[in-house]
């Protein structure tokens, strides 16, 4: 179960990692403009007005702005409420709508919202049911795939929708800034810092990187925590059941002593138990995972998980190296045993 | 290494003198023994019980340091052999059997047979080629696959005598290898390092209170409370076997010690 353990927190931190940002990595705009000092959208506010966009659309260098508006919501649905990370665009722009949709369509009026599929899956919202919003009841014409950022989940409403919400029109957290053909980003990132007062300017890749160290520094040290009392639990069991081995097989370690063995090769002995044990586990771990995982997905929609080789060898690896810690800490064991003990 | 000629010592004890425990609580287990084992020759260490014999056994084998006295091993002393030394010699010269057989009981017939062989640096398959030629010379090639539950006691104890020499051991040791077997694989155990101390010159020290051996050694040597009380060869006396065994068998189950020394 430890194994299970560790590759199911690898999966749900590959799926977290990536449904955290993927809002940002598919919408391929050339430069995010937030508010000075703001560095990222999953953990900081920023807060730009109307006028900030009119001073970037003046650049000419600038082919298009667009404008959206982040913020924690919670939608109803008859006595459940749930917080979504609502997001306001404008469905008229290419950028801010929801990198891809499952079902239905993008929303097109006020009226409109599109749900993430993990939330309307828990929540049992449907393509054609109603939603309520802070008061407004909002009609859900799509479902939307890669929006799942595991504590919650994006929801998508127009510009103007958003603003309604809160209360304060013209305000928004962001602009997605589209450069025209062949112009040189960098010279664009500097007018843009010369001309509007109060902005920080970031390329896109530098932006998503942004936001990736933002989501690891929020959820890294909890999976850290988690797999480090895995990796300590496993490689206690992992000691007890070659040491509990070597006092079963007492008289064999003591017989091989007395008739001329080395301590390398009993050494090697409980190295190779400990790595038959492990790939044992490791292989009824496998087998199990990904009925579990589908099933843990099924229980929890919001739980997202993405599994890689690389991450099944990544967790091998660290088997391996438990194995050879408690292959080192039963080794103790081998000492206590004596040559006298196999004579009548 | 130090070979061993026709009748050359291969084991030599000087006054040697084991106390196990401490303080008030001390246990002499064998006090002033002097006694040398020449390869071509089986001796018998012959006592009841708590007699020392497997002590001796051990003091014989370098697995424990004598508390006094001297004991040489292949004409070194023992002291003078560094651990890694002695695990070599135990891998490569001497050779052990016990009572009750102590094969690997997750290792077949011949994987127990091939384990000394690696202990001895052998590569796996000379090892195993090696293992099946001598349990060929055995006549138990049928047990080859075999593992120990599936074997009776004189199987058991072939196997274990089998893997005693696949070294070719210049020194056998032998604890009590009869006590767990019936009286005729008792003796074709007995029979087979008889033969092997004859037919390879190698020197075999059995320890036993079975007194059925007695005909097959070149030497007794009878131990009580850790001495050896008395000393029977071969050699001086053409071995009155039978009279012997009568009077071994009187004295050990009076619990007297003789008080003649042949």
């Amino acid at each position: 179960m430890c194994i299970v353990l560790m590759l199911f927190l690898l999966s749900v931190y590959r799926g977290v990692a990536d449904g955290s940002v993927e809002y940002i990595r598919q919408n391929k705009t050339d430069l995010w403009i937030l508010q000075r000092n703001a560095t990222n959208i999953l953990r900081g506010s920023s807060v730009l007005f109307a006028s900030h966009g009119k001073q970037i659309q003046k650049i000419p260098r600038v082919q298009s702005v667009s404008p959206v508006l982040l913020l924690l919501s919670a939608v109803k649905k008859g006595d459940q409420a749930a917080t979504v990370f609502l997001t306001g665009y404008d469905p008229t722009s290419r950028f801010g709508g929801p990198p891809e949709l499952a079902e239905g369509r993008s929303v097109k009026t006020d009226q409109e919202i599109v749900l993430d599929q993990a939330f309307a899956k828990k929540y049992h919202f449907k393509v054609g049911d109603w939603a309520q919003i802070q008061g407004d009841t909002l009609r859900i014409v799509g479902i939307s795939k890669r929006t799942n950022a595991f504590v919650t989940q994006y929801a998508f409403v127009t510009l103007h929708c958003a603003q309604s919400l809160i209360g304060f029109p013209g305000i928004v957290t962001c602009y997605l800034v589209k450069v025209k053909e062949g112009e040189d980003r960098q010279i664009v990132s500097r007018q843009i810092q010369k001309k509007v007062s109060g902005v920080e300017v970031y390329d896109h890749q530098t932006f998503l990187q942004n936001n990736i160290r933002e989501m690891q520094s929020g959820f890294l040290p909890f999976i850290y925590t988690v797999a480090a009392i895995g990796v300590i639990v496993l490689t206690a069991i992992l000691s007890l059941l070659l040491s509990i081995n070597i006092l079963e097989r007492r008289k064999d370690f003591a017989v091989m002593k007395t008739i001329g063995s080395t301590n390398g090769f009993l050494s090697k002995l409980i190295i190779q138990q400990a790595l038959l044990i492990s790939s044992a586990g490791f292989g009824v771990a496998l087998v199990l995972f990904f009925p579990l995982v589908a099933l843990i997905e099924k229980i929890s929609p919001e739980v997202s998980s993405q599994s890689s080789p690389e991450q099944i060898f990544v967790v091998l690896l660290g088997l391996g190296g438990m194995s050879l810690i408690s292959s080192f800490v039963s080794m103790q064991r081998l000492r206590r045993i004596y040559t006298l003990e196999v004579f009548s | 290494m130090t070979g061993t000629g026709m009748g050359s010592t291969v084991v030599r004890l000087d006054e040697v003198s084991k106390i196990f425990g401490s303080n008030g609580n001390r246990t002499a287990a064998v006090r002033d023994i002097s006694l040398e084992a020449s390869s071509g020759e089986l001796v018998l260490l012959l006592g009841p019980s708590g007699s020392g014999k497997t002590t001796l056994l051990t003091l014989i084998a370098g697995l424990v340091e004598p508390t006094s006295g001297a004991v040489s091993l292949f004409g070194r002393n023992i002291e003078d052999y560094t651990p890694k030394e002695l695990q070599r010699l135990r891998a490569m010269r001497i050779g052990f059997v016990f009572q009750t057989f102590h094969l690997i009981d997750s290792l077949n017939v011949t994987e127990n047979v091939v384990l000394v062989l690696r202990f001895a640096g052998k590569t796996r398959t000379e090892a195993k080629r090696h293992a099946k030629d001598l349990l060929g010379q055995f006549h138990i090639e049928h047990l080859f696959r075999k593992f120990p539950a599936n074997l009776s006691q004189g199987e058991k104890q072939r196997v274990a005598v089998a893997r005693a020499i696949a070294n070719g051991a210049e020194l056998i040791i032998a604890d009590e290898p009869t006590a767990s077997l019936e009286t005729k694989q008792g003796f074709d155990i007995i029979r087979l390092l008889h033969e092997y101390a004859k037919e390879r010159n190698r020197c075999v020290i059995v320890a036993s209170h079975d007194l059925r051996i007695v005909e097959f050694a070149d030497r007794v040597l009878r131990l009580e409370d850790g001495v050896i009380t008395k000393t029977q060869s071969r050699t001086f006396n053409a071995f009155p076997a039978h009279l012997s065994i009568q009077e071994d068998i009187s004295v050990l189950s009076s619990g007297k010690s003789p008080d003649t020394v042949i």
